[in-house]
């Protein structure tokens, strides 16, 4: 009984896609806590810094060997910082810029704990932990699903430990939470804590919100937040857990992200991390099921057809990747070599135009090609959407095409067929 | 995993290590969760700290708030007169979304023990003034007299 629990909690294998998707805000919530430190280099790391360290973190070596960095070794970091925290942002070797990242961001703490070192900065660093121990959140939304070119990697199977440990550290984070103001030397019962809060001078950590006013004439009510906050903190881990109050657990618990971050001045980790973390909560099983209910019923209600060169290696690996951008079973792929009269498919369509570039007719019949089917899919492809600056910046309607007729012209030149490596399979 | 070799392990070796390391990972999670308030005075002694991981003393957000509110605040001084320094000018960083200013990251320079090395800090980005005078201030209670403000030369930069 107690080993079937176990390997149903930890080992059981689960697609990854709710940790490909935790993976895009880990990398946002470290870099929004880290990239504003370096625009002042010189009033956070270089030598000329006020810095403090956090001892009781990093033992006297590592503090004392980082701290011996020159200036250069600081820029060096910072550079590496950019790139790796880049990579594992857009999930390129997720694992390996994962922990090359982790490395950095150690790096910057022992090297002055003062701007980034914070509390929460402590429970990000627990996280990242857990996250270089696997690629798992490479799974998808990453480029190193569009390298594996396995379209359906979406639901790839893995050990659901680490998204279950995920999980259990926050949903404990929230029981110590409370239970450390009730206990200990909390005052939260005894005392009135968010009546102080409120109380404080502008300089304070309470945000000038638009009800504060009325909160701080109000000291009982005051008092009923605070409690009320704490049975929330406490019963949240509960609530998460039990299948049946698990989606109103996770509603009250971004609700409360969301008022605290608009009303105090935290860390934006409080913001940007432990929502997504509470989507963890989902059944990434359950969201696979709704996925692949969209895919039957986009076939239902029609698909979109992109028409591609059958022959060209480098399209069929183009359409392969635009296959696993497409979450949602919006795209049909066509070889237009397979079909006799193109004007079957479109009538403005012929077999020369089908050659010298990729199409796309959308449901309604509308027919598009080359560069412009790309600004068409950046709304359809949730893979797709961070392009839609990229595909509408000003300018990109003159170069896009420019570019896209380039590519298309050698195209086969990027594939690995010896034979066209002078472009000879161009007609 | 990050293995060395793809299937490094087999099926059941790999649910055997992941088991373990579950186990011990929860064990060093919830030890750090409540060793500082919770295991050191039960035991009556100081377990240690697992190093490079995990906050000194557990998850204790707003933990424990008082009536009282201290901060610092900083003045430059120039031929006699002293003129308070806007601490965003002292510390410029912008994070994204608060304000640290306003998280007292400010009231770390009190500590003595930083004198030094903010003294020389002040120096270079303001090199206008003469002396710095580091000063805490202290409301003794927000709600009974908020508009109470004690204050205490900590340290003056020479």
């Amino acid at each position: 009984m107690t080993i079937k629990w176990w390997a149903r909690a930890f080992l059981e294998l689960r697609p990854s896609i709710g940790l490909s998707f935790f993976r895009i805000f880990m990398a946002l919530t470290v870099g929004l806590h880290v990239l504003p430190s370096f625009f002042h280099l010189q009033d956070n790391y270089l030598s000329t810094a006020f810095k403090t360290v956090n001892l009781s973190f990093f033992t006297p070596g590592a503090i004392e060997l980082v701290q011996k960095s020159p200036d250069s070794v600081v820029c060096f970091f910072v550079i590496f910082f950019c790139v790796t925290w880049f990579f594992f942002l857009i999930g390129l070797f997720s694992q390996l810029s994962c922990i090359l990242m982790a490395v950095c961001c150690y790096y910057f703490y022992a090297l002055n704990a003062f701007h980034i070192g914070t509390l929460s900065w402590d429970i990000l660093l627990v996280t990242l932990f857990l996250m270089c121990l696997t690629p798992y959140h490479g799974d998808y939304f990453s480029v190193d699903a569009l390298r594996s070119g396995q379209i359906d990697s979406f639901k790839r199977l893995r050990p659901f430990f680490l998204q279950r440990l995920l999980q259990i550290q926050i949903a404990s984070t929230y029981f110590f939470t409370a239970f450390h103001k009730i206990t200990a030397s909390g005052n939260w019962l005894t005392d009135n804590p968010m009546y102080y809060l409120l109380n404080y001078p502008p300089e304070g950590v309470v945000k000038q919100f638009i009800f504060r006013e009325f909160f701080v004439a109000r000291p009982e009510l005051c008092y009923v937040i605070g409690v009320t906050i704490i049975v929330c903190e406490i019963l949240l881990p509960f609530l998460l857990f039990i299948s049946k109050t698990r989606l109103w657990a996770m509603g009250l618990g971004i609700f409360f992200h969301v008022v605290l971050v608009s009303t105090f001045h935290v860390p934006t980790i409080f913001f940007f991390l432990f929502p997504p973390q509470l989507l963890l909560f989902i059944n990434p099983k359950d969201i696979v099921q709704w996925l692949e209910k969209k895919k039957s019923q986009s076939q239902n209600q029609g698909q979109a057809q992109v028409i591609y060169d059958g022959h060209c290696q480098f399209c069929r690996t183009s359409i392969n990747i635009l296959l696993t951008m497409d979450l949602f079973g919006y795209l049909k792929p066509v070889n237009y070599h397979t079909i006799e009269n193109v004007k079957t498919l479109h009538p403005n369509l012929t077999k020369e135009l089908c050659h010298s570039q990729l199409h796309l007719i959308e449901p309604d019949g509308t027919l598009s090609g080359g560069f412009f089917i790309f600004r068409r899919l950046c709304f359809r492809l949730p893979m797709m959407y961070p392009f839609i600056f990229v595909f509408y910046f000003p300018g990109s309607g003159i170069v896009g095409p420019l570019v896209y007729r380039w590519v298309a012209k050698n195209r086969y030149l990027f594939h690995r067929a010896k034979v066209c490596r002078d472009n000879a399979c161009f007609r | 995993m990050f293995f060395p070799k793809k299937n490094f392990l087999n099926h059941n070796q790999k649910r055997t290590v992941i088991s373990v390391f579950v186990v011990i990972w929860l064990f060093i999670f919830y030890y750090e969760s409540s060793r500082h308030f919770f295991l050191n005075p039960f035991f009556g002694r100081e377990f240690p700290k697992i190093k490079f991981l995990f906050p000194p003393a557990g998850w204790i957000m707003f933990f424990n708030v008082d009536e009282g509110y201290g901060g610092a605040e900083v003045y430059g001084i120039k031929d006699g007169q002293r003129y308070f320094i806007n601490p965003h000018d002292i510390l410029e960083t912008k994070a994204v979304g608060y304000d640290n200013i306003h998280r007292n990251v400010l009231s770390e320079m009190l500590s003595s023990y930083h004198g030094p090395s903010f003294c020389r800090f002040l120096r270079r980005k303001f090199p206008g003034y003469e002396q710095f005078e580091v000063v805490a201030v202290f409301y003794p209670d927000v709600t009974e007299t908020p508009k109470k403000k004690l204050y205490r030369t900590v340290y003056v930069c020479e």
